[in-house]
């Protein structure tokens, strides 16, 4: 069966199973244990012009059916990023998308300019859940204005195929997918976490030493396949869904929901190989749902696809 | 070389109240340095960190001594011999035997001992001198592997807080009259971070001071960095270090304590 991707500006993924930002390392953190390469992409941990520090501990912390976590975007800068772990995941034979991170649009730009150089990088992935420090901290991705201000930005650093990565924590992502589509990105990916909070009843305080902190996993998961499903509804441009997958068939969901491809997180620190499980699942499971391809489960459950058996009937 | 196993448990036993010690038997785990240890899946969405109480390569054997503090150390005490655990590891970098000429002495704390324990089994006790060993527990009750530290040669020093047997108190008083008559001594420390920041403290200016920390972690194979301590990393800079690949042992003037 044909799992293969085909994405805006050349981009191709041998298969849509992606390593979501965050959850596999800068590249060779795993290779002892999974064959990188049998992936369809990774997303690397968030990259920033110099390096970032990241929040104290704790840094995670266990909920039902998820994980909060308040890593702070710990990264050691983009030239370190270039000199060390680009030229292992280069030559790993997967897609290299590269999450980047800044404080102002000036820093969002300036990462792009600099991995627009380097050999090696598939992909931008542009994440939008930093906080803008020039206009009191306020995330870009919650302000439809801010997020088209730092597309365009990249935009103009970078000729590299580039997805914008939405935040849920806003009242409608659809109208901030809107915004990054007409600033150039060239797709969408979805969802980042969630903000929450845990309490430690020992030390009587919010467990995180980032106070909050972002949710991820299962628990998460509905509420992805809602955002990709709206998205998928106002924008043209190529979804990548995430949010609490586990399973091969999560990833026909969100590929009937409107994804083209998905990233997989959470249940990697569980089951590191679960990627490379469901990449092997998945043709089985895409003939179950009645599908011969990846491409064609693509948005089967949006209202413009179904026309099927049951709207026939009725 | 870390591996991803399904190990089975062959031998189970109940050390103290609310502890449980399981035996694995599993080539690739026996062949752990001390203070390395291993993540095992449970319940809920992480695995679960344990280090290794004895370490038999000759037998391809390991154990695991577990206090039951919440869910998931509450499944892995109830699973029986025969039962296969899904087990990641060994992770970290494990203790660095003592120098030859000097003496040592452990200090351990709580479900710090354990691996304590697996270090003396490696390193026996035919060194400089014997090592002394400095374990502390809340209540008596609590003390791990008293009697095996004492078979394998070491000279125990116990503390209580609640005085029920040894000093009452905490590590710190046995350990500074250590530190007096051993100028130029090794320590290894493993327990709650408190007892390992005043290790740090009493040790201060010493050389081959060995600490192994505890954090929450994520993966456990250093690609979250959710498990990080304050540090000092090569560059000899102030920042953040992680436990399960920078560590979990840590040389003491790695380390910051607030
Ligand atoms: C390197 C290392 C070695 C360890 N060795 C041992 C050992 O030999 N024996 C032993 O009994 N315990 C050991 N621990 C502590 C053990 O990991 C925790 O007690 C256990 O994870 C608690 O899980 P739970 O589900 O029972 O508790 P819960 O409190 O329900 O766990 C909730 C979450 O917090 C995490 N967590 C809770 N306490 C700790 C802790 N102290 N350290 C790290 N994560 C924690 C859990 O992993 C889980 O993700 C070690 C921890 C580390 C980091
Ligand atoms: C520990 C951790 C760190 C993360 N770091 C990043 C990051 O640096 N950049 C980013 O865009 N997303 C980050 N994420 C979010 C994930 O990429 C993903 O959007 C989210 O976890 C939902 O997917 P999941 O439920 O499969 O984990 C992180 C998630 C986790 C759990
Ligand atoms: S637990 Fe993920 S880096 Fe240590």
């Amino acid at each position: 069966m044909k799992l293969s991707v085909n994405l805006p500006r050349g981009l191709v993924l041998k298969n849509p199973i992606v390593a979501a930002s965050g959850t596999f390392g800068f590249g060779p953190e795993y290779k002892d244990l999974v064959n990188i390469g049998d992936l369809g992409g990774v997303s690397v941990k968030g990259v920033s012009p110099e390096p970032w520090p990241g929040n104290p501990p704790p840094r995670v912390w266990e909920t039902t059916g998820g994980l909060l976590n308040s890593i702070g975007l710990q990264n050691h800068g983009v030239e370190a990023f270039c000199a060390h772990d680009l030229p292992f995941l280069r030559d790993t034979g997967t897609a290299v998308i590269v999450n980047i991170i800044g404080h102002t649009v000036e820093e969002y730009q300036r990462v792009a300019e600099r991995l627009a150089k380097e050999p090696g990088v598939s992909a931008l992935e542009v994440n939008i859940s930093c906080p803008n420090i020039k206009q009191g901290g306020m995330s870009f991705g919650h302000d439809p204005d801010q997020a088209y201000l730092v597309t365009q930005a990249v935009r103009k650093g970078s000729d590299l195929p580039m997805m914008v990565k939405l935040s849920p924590n806003v009242p409608s992502p659809a109208v901030i997918a809107e915004a990054v589509q007409s600033a150039g990105a060239d797709m969408i990916s979805a969802i980042n976490t969630l903000v929450g909070l845990a309490i430690d009843k020992e030390r009587r305080r919010p467990a995180l030493g980032g106070t909050t902190g972002g949710l991820s996993g299962p628990a998460i998961k509905p509420i992805a396949l809602r955002v990709v499903y709206e998205v998928a509804q106002r924008v043209k441009i190529p979804i990548i869904g995430m949010g609490g997958i586990t399973t091969a068939s999560d990833v026909v969901e969100f590929l009937m929901a409107g994804a083209h491809a998905v990233m997989v997180g959470t249940v990697t620190f569980q089951y590191p190989r679960r990627m490379q499980e469901i990449v092997a699942q998945l043709p089985d499971e895409l003939l179950r749902w009645g599908f011969s391809s990846v491409q064609e489960a693509v948005g089967a459950a949006l209202p413009s696809k179904r026309g099927g058996l049951f709207d026939a009937l009725t | 070389m870390i591996h991803l196993l399904r190990v089975p448990i062959i031998r189970r036993e109940e050390p103290a109240p609310g502890h449980v010690e399981l035996w694995l038997q599993s080539p690739e785990l026996a062949t752990s340095t001390p203070g390395q240890f291993a993540d095992v899946v449970t319940e809920g969405m992480l695995r679960r960190p344990i280090s290794f109480s004895r370490i038999d390569r000759a037998n391809h054997q390991v154990a695991m001594l577990l206090q039951v503090v919440g869910d998931g150390t509450r499944w892995l005490a109830a699973q029986r011999p025969g039962t296969m655990l899904d087990v990641m590891g060994p992770l970290g970098n494990g203790f660095l035997p003592p120098a030859p000429a000097r003496d040592w002495c452990l200090v351990g704390g709580g479900v710090g001992i354990p691996p304590l324990y697996a270090a003396v089994q490696a390193w026996g006790t035919h060194t400089a001198s014997r090592p002394t060993v400095i374990l502390g527990a809340r209540d008596q009750q609590l003390l791990l592997l008293v009697d095996e530290f004492q078979a394998l040669g070491c000279v125990v020093e116990i503390t209580t807080d609640n005085g029920t047997r040894g000093r009452r108190g905490t590590v710190e008083a046995p350990l500074c009259d250590w530190l007096d008559s051993h100028p130029d001594g090794q320590v290894y420390a493993c327990g709650p971070t408190p007892m390992l920041a005043s290790v740090a403290r009493l040790t201060q200016g010493r050389t081959g001071i060995f600490l192994a920390l505890e954090q929450r972690m994520g993966c456990g194979i250093g690609a979250c960095l959710a498990c990080v301590i304050p540090g000092y990393g090569v560059s000899g800079q102030a920042g953040y270090l992680r436990v399960c690949t920078d560590g979990p042992v840590f040389r003491s003037e790695e380390l910051i304590f607030e």
